[in-house]
């Protein structure tokens, strides 16, 4: 029966760790892959010369029932202590046990060094017994975690309030729990030599396309960094086009969208120590759009997901379209208008460009200083910097009333984009408009819509081009473009991410 | 780092694409004159020019269509030496097609100087008046390199996303300015006799021109069928809107005012009223958003003409990128020889009738040695898409 036990633990291994083996070889240079002793004391000595006697690596001996010595040895605060005292030393001082076997629901045993260094890196603990090379590798990790929370940065008024949370297991746990499909695959890497963080790539096998899933997980498996720190590390890294302003892999916080994206061929990337997972491939339209657009009825979905499209494009455009008419094309704004605004500006003794980008300079601090300030203050300075500082600006005559408001609204633009990384290349690119619109007028805001669309043409997320549905015209993907379709009339899922399973509800499923 | 292109496929153009592709390549500057060119000759019945001036241009992009069905996966550069000489003698076919590769890329290249010079000129005397003309010229020269640093099928998706935004703003101002149309203007219907319909035509074929870039680009579809049928309804999309603006500029004016309009379509732009006076004299947006329609046109026939030159010396991309660069140079002094805007349109005239010569011309020509050389047969459609 142990050797069976062995045996079976063994393949079990040897099986896991073909993955981690690959990688962790490269990082791991410094631990020597050997075999370890049967001495005890040999062994102890080994593992505290591979930590240098860091002070927090804890070792204790006790005396098993069959009389040998024997020690487990954990890295503190990264283990349960419960675990190691109640079931592992308990279990094995008290009973009168024939077969050694620690009662824990996850074991190993091993006598690669290499690999224990490893293991008790990663908070399990390891337990080694006089007079045996075999060494048991015991899951007793337990530090605190964050429980799961609604998540900060993408909220919905109607969907799940569940968060991602920083650890990978409660992240796995909380997709597998909406998609409860034996088909969704999960492939195990480890990255970054150093930190040595655990990555999920996740697929749902018969959708998702065998190539793109291929694609990701080569990409993430040639990465040479030494630390994973967020899941930003591995986005920069295996990104089509690493110059673009746009980003080409979708990053949230939420679970319902994970599955969402999930059942749409893309694939998944879960990184441990972070709450933010990545979406690949990602096309331009997936940033505009929320989980709470397929909650809510198709009109006001369609309806809020045009709004957020417009204050995308206010939110790029609107300071330019400023300067360029009243610098260049005053003949277009009606008369009225445009006496009132002459009269507003009759003070101001910068040109409509420097007066612009004062204020937006202006805003991006006062946003930035916002975010950074502790919790109270925050919304306090907004308002200070909103109201006081922009009233008391065009009464000294510095900018005209129309820039408050039209900073006001460019500001308020660009919050209503459900996906921070898109926004922030929104906010970005504002400025080299503004540039454009200050040199050519309305001439020059073309000119840089064309030279953006020529480079978002361009763009690639995985082999599916940035624009679709658009460009190259994907009729059923359009359903789902700036309206949203009712469910019943997408019974196919869009065919842009080459999903192989089309059928997203059959004709007889309907009553 | 240098990426490898696994499981990311090559796109081909759809059906839809070179669609779009022909038609925002035709609607470019012509536009813009087009309503006094066409009625110049046919008064008021000038709504005729873009209907007959189109003839000889389906007539082309058929047999063009047709070329690049027999030579699939091939442009005019790489199958030109087939037409002209077996297989086995690939410097014979090489010699004996030069000419025709030369005198197609060289047409092309200049007509894509003129198209930025009018532009330039438009651009100038309407909208920046204190811009040099060379400023607006570079910019959409720049424009232009800008695409030719990308691959091919970023061509047919540029030309795709920005379709909508070349047909509605002219079919916007073509049906708003009908509020404003005295129909009597089109009244007598005919009075002209059928030798001066083909007069008048011609004055309208040179907002024809420009579907011959597909000899470069049909190389590139992803099925090897329905490339006659995307010419047919490029062209037939540019003809309704031809006639559109024509029958609106018509209308609006009459005959005989348009003949004293430099730029009649801008006119129209003028007299229209949006609704709710939002905003109130168009014309400056309707230019900047009719750059769009001048890069396809400018930017799409430079692109082939690069790409022509790139295969015609075996080269890769880096060549095209450098080539691109440099090509700017001649093209800007070529834009700037003529020294007034009736010397700009008496040479786009003349380039309308070449360019009919040339398009109907050569594929003639090319179609005539392959049926004398008895492999004029279409090879058929493979099932698996290539």
């Amino acid at each position: 029966m142990s050797q069976f036990w062995n045996a079976w633990n063994k393949r079990k291994d040897r099986l896991r760790n073909q993955t981690l083996e690959q990688h962790a070889n490269k990082s791991m240079d410094s631990v020597k892959d050997s075999p370890v002793t049967s001495v005890l004391e040999d062994n102890i000595v080994l593992i505290e010369q591979q930590f240098g006697k860091s002070d927090d690596l804890v070792v204790r001996r006790f005396q098993i029932t069959t009389g040998k010595d024997a020690a487990v040895i954990f890295l503190d605060g990264m283990v349960d202590r419960n675990v190691i005292s109640d079931f592992v030393i308990r279990s094995l001082t008290t009973e009168n046990v024939t077969y050694l076997s620690p009662a824990s629901n996850e074991l190993e045993t091993t006598n690669q060094l290499r690999q224990i260094v490893r293991n008790i890196l990663s908070g399990n603990s390891v337990l080694f017994i006089d007079g045996s090379t075999e060494v048991y590798l015991i899951n007793s990790r337990g530090w605190d975690r964050r429980s799961v929370m609604e998540p900060q940065t993408e909220s919905v008024v109607r969907g799940p309030r569940d968060g991602f949370t920083e650890t990978l297991s409660v992240n796995a746990a909380l997709i597998r729990f909406r998609l409860k499909d034996p088909n969704l695959r999960v492939k195990h890497l480890i990255v970054g030599q150093r930190t040595q963080t655990d990555v999920f790539v996740m697929h749902i096998d018969g959708v998702a396309h065998p190539p793109i899933v291929e694609e990701v997980i080569r990409r993430i498996e040639n990465l040479n960094l030494d630390a994973i720190l967020e899941t930003g590390y591995i986005e920069q890294m295996i990104q089509d086009h690493r110059y673009s302003p746009f980003p080409q892999i979708q990053n949230t916080e939420r679970p319902d969208k994970i599955v969402a994206n999930l059942l749409e061929g893309k694939v998944a990337i879960l990184v441990d120590g972070t709450p933010f997972v990545l979406i690949a491939p990602a096309v331009l339209s997936q940033f505009y759009q929320s989980p709470e657009d397929y909650y809510e009825r198709f009109y006001i979905a369609s309806l809020i997901r045009f709004i957020r499209v417009i204050s995308i494009l206010i939110a790029l455009l609107l300071p330019s379209l400023y300067i360029a008419f009243s610098s260049f094309h005053p003949e277009m704004i009606p008369s009225r208008l445009v006496i009132a605004m002459a009269a507003g500006r009759s003070t101001v003794p910068f040109p409509s460009l420097v007066e612009a980008m004062f204020m937006e300079i202006a805003i991006e601090i006062l946003r930035e200083a916002s975010v950074r300030l502790p919790g109270p203050i925050g919304p306090t300075i907004g308002i200070v910097g909103a109201l006081v500082v922009g009233e008391a600006a065009v009464s000294a005559g510095l900018v005209s009333p129309v820039m408050v408001i039209i900073v006001a609204v460019t500001t308020i633009g660009s919050f209503a984009s459900p996906s921070y990384s898109a926004a922030i290349a929104i906010r970005m690119l504002r400025f080299p408009v503004m540039f454009m619109a200050g040199l050519f007028g309305l001439y020059g805001i073309m000119l840089f819509i064309i030279v953006m669309l020529v480079h978002l043409s361009s763009i690639k997320s995985f082999g599916v081009p940035y624009l679709s549905p658009i460009s190259p015209l994907n009729l059923m993907g359009m359903r789902d473009l700036f309206l949203r379709f009712p469910h019943h009339l997408m019974k196919l899922r869009p065919s842009m991410f080459r999903v192989h399973d089309k059928i997203r509800m059959r004709e007889d499923d309907q009553s | 780092m240098k990426r490898q292109d696994n499981g990311t496929p090559r796109y081909g153009f759809t059906t839809w694409q070179q669609t779009c592709l022909i038609t925002s390549t035709l609607i470019g500057v012509g536009v813009l004159t087009l309503p006094r060119t066409s009625s110049s000759r046919l008064l008021e019945a000038g709504w005729m020019a873009p209907l007959v001036g189109s003839l000889g241009a389906y007539i082309s992009i058929w047999m063009i269509a047709k070329l690049s069905r027999r030579f699939p996966g091939m442009t005019f550069v790489e199958y030109s030496p087939l037409v002209w000489a077996s297989k086995e003698s690939p410097k014979l076919g090489k010699l004996l097609s030069i000419p025709w590769i030369f005198v197609y890329l060289s047409f092309i290249y200049v007509a894509t100087g003129m198209v930025s010079r009018i532009f330039g000129e438009v651009v100038v005397t309407s909208v920046l008046l204190n811009t040099p003309l060379e400023v607006i010229m570079i910019t959409m020269f720049l424009l232009a390199f800008f695409l030719s640093l990308h691959d091919v099928d970023v061509v047919a998706r540029v030309n795709e996303i920005l379709f909508p935004l070349i047909i509605f703003p002219v079919l916007f101002i073509a049906i708003a300015s009908f509020q404003k149309a005295d129909w009597s203007y089109l009244f007598p219907l005919i009075r002209v006799s059928g030798k001066s319909i083909f007069e008048g035509a011609y004055e309208a074929v040179y907002s024809f021109s420009g579907f011959e870039i597909m000899l470069i680009f049909y190389a590139f579809t992803q099925h090897n069928s329905g490339k006659e049928k995307a010419g047919f309804v490029g062209i037939l999309m540019t003809m309704v809107v031809y006639t559109l603006i024509v029958v609106a500029g018509i209308t609006v004016f009459g005959y005989e005012e348009l003949q004293r309009l430099t730029w009649p379509t801008l006119e129209l732009v003028k007299t229209t009223q949006v609704p709710g006076l939002i905003l109130e004299r168009l014309e400056s947006a309707f230019l900047a958003v009719w750059v769009a329609a001048v890069f396809t046109t400018v930017a799409n026939a430079y692109y082939a003409v690069i790409y022509g030159l790139r295969q015609c010396f075996n080269k890769g991309m880096v060549f095209q990128r450098i080539a691109s660069a440099f090509l700017f140079i001649p093209l800007f002094f070529i834009a700037l020889i003529p020294q007034n805007i009736v010397e700009i349109f008496q040479i786009s005239s003349y380039i309308g009738i070449g360019n009919l010569v040339l398009n109907l011309g050569v594929p003639t020509i090319y179609w005539i040695v392959l049926f004398l050389r008895g492999k004029a047969g279409i090879p058929k459609e493979r099932k698996a898409d290539g």
